[in-house]
């Protein structure tokens, strides 16, 4: 309690209000002022984020992309499909399905890691890299191409998928699952189908489907096998085909996207290539997926 | 009668006698004309033989090595006769392998260890007709000392580890004679099974290498075998040294039975009884109640058990590891592997020589392994057998068969000839191993296996008395017996685990063998107490 009263500078006429605001609680009208003003704000930042977003959708046309979070990583998975892996991999018998994949490590195989990077946002994956002694020493970025250990690595039972890769003296990329049901999967793209069906993101529409075959195996036979006029008659494919359009299928990432990218980005000198080309791989770039393939490429 | 008679027949008898006398004179003359013939002919023969022997210096039987002398000589090694030294003249001791004559000329291999070596003597300026026939005949496994000129040859010499080369001998000595009579022939018991049955030829069964073992360790593939032995010891030991492990020394008779009763050796002790190790595993584990933190121990272990059958010993070596660790059991299934790694790549990387020479004889898949190497988890290996057939309970233990068939899936599948399986069930594990913190039936123990087969059975070790004797009562285990075991976690015990494998079972499984016997010097099981 005060000694003695002094009088209010603040202003005339102050009922309770006064001792309210010398004990420091809040005239009502004024705590709503205040309210006001933070409702305002927020809804400021978040229309600043939005066109921030915007800014970055003009060059990189996605409609899933969840432009509110300012997050520089990887975006939300851009594949909302489900999968029905009991079908797909086999009944669960209550173990890790793991899946094993043999790379030579002079070839790394961009798309795999990338499709990866998807599978991790959509399922717990237990991921791990070894090196088979038909190989002598691999260089380091090859051993953490899928990124640090999870933290709950020793505890297997708790993931739904294992992704093994082993860097192994093969001519040719492999993967075996259930050795007993199903033959190994042979060349990068066949796997690279394999896994892009995990995500429950094939196209339903056959035509689609045929496209995405089409450019997947331009990518293999022209791209990577062929010779220099080949892979100039890909890139102006690509070129028309994104002139069209903002991504190979349309206006869906697919399959297509990933493989052709990482094809064209393994094959270098993409500085050179046509305007249309060099947009889209910069939206690739954006939709963070890719990150993990850049330490690979010269 | 007359005199002239009596004189006449006197006459008579005397010339008869005579006559007599002169043909027996006759007769000894003539034998004795032969005899001088004779003898001066052999004298002559003699003679010439002396006179053509010019090479009798250059070879002999030297009398037995006594250390008369200290010759400054030096000795060439069979595996060093390579195109390098051609034209150099050198000394080699090395055994007789082979000697064949033929016409003028002997045909030697000599050998030394895994290397073999053709040698040529041949009649000529340097060596005589005696010389070649005393090489000819000499005894196999003899051992000799030979001087010779290293010459190239234009094509490979097939049969002999040393391909490029061969010997033209000018001196050759015997320093020790084999006896004629070999009780088993090497180049028998270096014969691949097949190729003895196809073309009709001897190879050399089991109990006989076993009983002669001191020849049979002299075949290129003992020596190999053994030497790659003495590596993996060696890769075992360096490897965890430069861990920060510290090698301890555990005694071998001991008080009471380690793992379990029936299968323990007695012997007599002063007026008592004691047990022959079956495992250092309960002194492993006072070293770690004593802080030393990492040890490592390399020693023989016995096992009575009357099992006769191709991966049994009743004595074998023991490697064992036990080790402390911060929170989690894996930190040392981590180690374990890791050093299980190295001695596979050191193996791979420097014994190469030693493996295709042991191949040869027994041809076998080179090993492969992964880095880090596999960890599967026991209801993994539970569903791969169940996919491919086996019925079996989800805690059963894993029986041999069971563990061949799941070894070769996981090398289908993941192309590895070494894993581990971790996480068995706790019924199947000894009273000491640790209980997993979330699902009380498994436990905290794991198994390694090379091509299918167990080499290795480990876990995390219960370090609380309390919960130790519990686990003990629980398995009816007579705790006056393991008193003192379960005394050393009284007084603050730090959380560990560990492992143990047997140098032969490794050896033999890297190297693709199918008995035992073949990796162990002097094996004991339960029909073989000698040599």
């Amino acid at each position: 309690m005060p000694m003695y009263k002094s009088p209010n500078v603040h202003g005339h006429g102050m009922n309770c209000g006064e001792h309210a605001l010398q004990n420091g609680e809040v005239d009502p009208s004024l705590k709503a002022l205040e309210e006001r003003q933070d409702e305002v704000l927020r809804r400021l930042y978040e229309l600043k984020a939005t066109v921030d977003g915007f800014a970055k959708t003009v060059t990189t046309p996605d409609a899933d992309l969840d432009a509110s979070t300012p997050s520089p990583g990887p975006a939300e998975s851009v594949f909302k499909g489900t999968a029905d892996l009991d079908s797909l991999l086999g009944k669960d018998l209550g173990a890790l399905r793991d899946i094993v994949i043999n790379a030579n490590p002079a070839r790394p195989p961009l798309s795999l890691l990338v499709l990866h990077a998807l599978l991790c946002q959509r399922y717990q994956v237990l991921s791990s890299v070894h090196v088979h002694s038909s190989v002598s020493a691999v260089p380091p970025p090859l051993l953490s191409c899928l990124g640090p250990r999870h933290i709950d690595s020793y505890a297997r039972q708790r993931f739904q998928l294992g992704f093994t890769l082993i860097w192994k003296d093969v001519s040719e990329l492999q993967m075996k699952f259930s050795t007993q049901s199903m033959c190994p999967i042979e060349g990068e793209a066949n796997v690279a189908r394999f896994l892009f069906r995990l995500l429950g993101a094939e196209p339903q529409d056959p035509a689609a489907a045929t496209q995405m075959d089409c450019w997947i195996d331009k990518a293999v036979f022209q791209l990577s096998e062929g010779g220099s006029k080949d892979r100039a008659a890909v890139l102006r494919s690509l070129n028309a085909a994104l002139g069209r359009s903002p991504w190979l299928l349309g206006q869906e990432f697919s399959l297509a996207d990933i493989v052709c990218a990482c094809f064209v980005l393994r094959a270098g000198q993409t500085t050179s290539a046509p305007v249309n080309v060099q947009r889209w791989l910069k939206s690739c770039q954006n939709l963070g997926h890719f990150d993990c393939v850049y330490p690979f490429l010269q | 009668m007359t005199k002239e008679n009596v004189q006449g027949a006197g006459e008579e008898e005397q010339q008869a006698q005579s006559k007599k006398a002169l043909k027996k004179q006759q007769k000894e003359a003539e034998k004795a004309a032969k005899k001088a013939e004779k003898q001066a002919k052999l004298a002559a023969e003699q003679q010439e033989t002396d006179e053509d022997d010019f090479a009798k210096d250059r070879y002999g039987i030297c009398p037995m090595v006594q250390s008369q002398q200290k010759l400054d000589r030096a000795l060439v090694r069979v595996q060093d006769l390579t195109p390098e030294k051609a034209e150099q003249q050198i000394w080699v001791r090395a055994r007789i392998h082979t000697s064949r004559a033929k016409g003028k000329q002997c045909f030697l291999v000599l050998r030394h260890q895994q290397f073999t070596v053709q040698a040529l003597l041949a009649v000529g300026e340097r060596a005589s007709k005696q010389m070649v026939k005393f090489a000819a005949n000499l005894t196999k496994e003899s051992i000799i000392d030979v001087e010779a000129v290293v010459k190239k040859v234009e094509q490979k010499i097939e049969s002999c580890s040393q391909q490029d080369v061969e010997l033209h001998v000018e001196r050759i000595f015997v320093i020790s004679q084999s006896e004629a009579r070999l009780p088993l022939q090497l180049e028998d018991a270096v014969r691949p099974e097949g190729e003895g049955d196809e073309e009709g030829r001897a190879t050399v069964n089991q109990d006989t290498r076993l009983d002669n073992r001191v020849i049979d360790l002299r075949t290129t593939t003992s020596q190999a075998i053994f030497r790659l032995q003495s590596g993996v010891c060696q890769l075992f030991r360096d490897t965890l040294i430069n861990k920060g492990f510290v090698e301890i020394q555990t005694p071998k008779i001991i008080s009471a039975a380690s793992e379990g009763g029936a299968n323990v050796f007695t012997v007599s002790y002063f007026k008592t009884s004691a047990y022959l190790a079956q495992s250092p595993q309960l002194y492993k584990q006072m070293c770690i109640c004593a802080d030393f933190d990492k040890v490592f121990c390399v020693g023989p272990v016995f096992r009575a058990e009357d099992s006769n059958t191709h991966r049994h010993l009743t004595e074998f070596v023991g490697l064992d590891i036990e080790m402390a660790f911060n929170y989690h059991y894996h930190e040392v299934i981590d180690s374990i592997t890791d050093t299980m790694v190295q001695i596979f790549k050191g193996l791979r990387d420097r014994f190469q020589t030693e493996i295709q020479t042991v191949n040869k004889q027994y041809p076998s898949e080179p090993f492969k392994f992964l880095e880090p190497t596999l960890r599967l988890e026991y209801k993994e290996a539970v569903a791969m057998l169940k996919a491919a057939g086996v019925e079996m309970g989800d805690e059963e233990d894993l029986s041999t068969p069971n563990e061949k068939l799941l070894g070769r899936l996981v090398k289908e599948k993941y192309d590895t000839d070494f894993y581990v399986l971790d996480k068995y069930p706790l019924a199947v594990r000894p009273f000491y191993t640790m209980p997993d913190p979330n699902n009380p039936k498994y436990s905290n123990s794991y198994d390694m296996f090379m091509r299918g087969e167990e080499i290795l059975s480990g876990a995390q070790r219960i370090h609380d008395a309390q919960l130790l004797t519990e686990r003990a009562m629980h398995h009816s285990i007579d705790l006056e017996k393991i008193k003192a075991y379960i005394d050393s976690f009284r007084y603050g015990a730090p959380p560990h685990a560990g492992g143990g494998i047997g140098l032969e079972r490794v050896t033999m499984l890297y190297l693709g063998l199918h008995n035992v016997r073949q990796t162990s010097m002097f094996p004991r099981d339960p029909k073989r107490l000698t040599p």
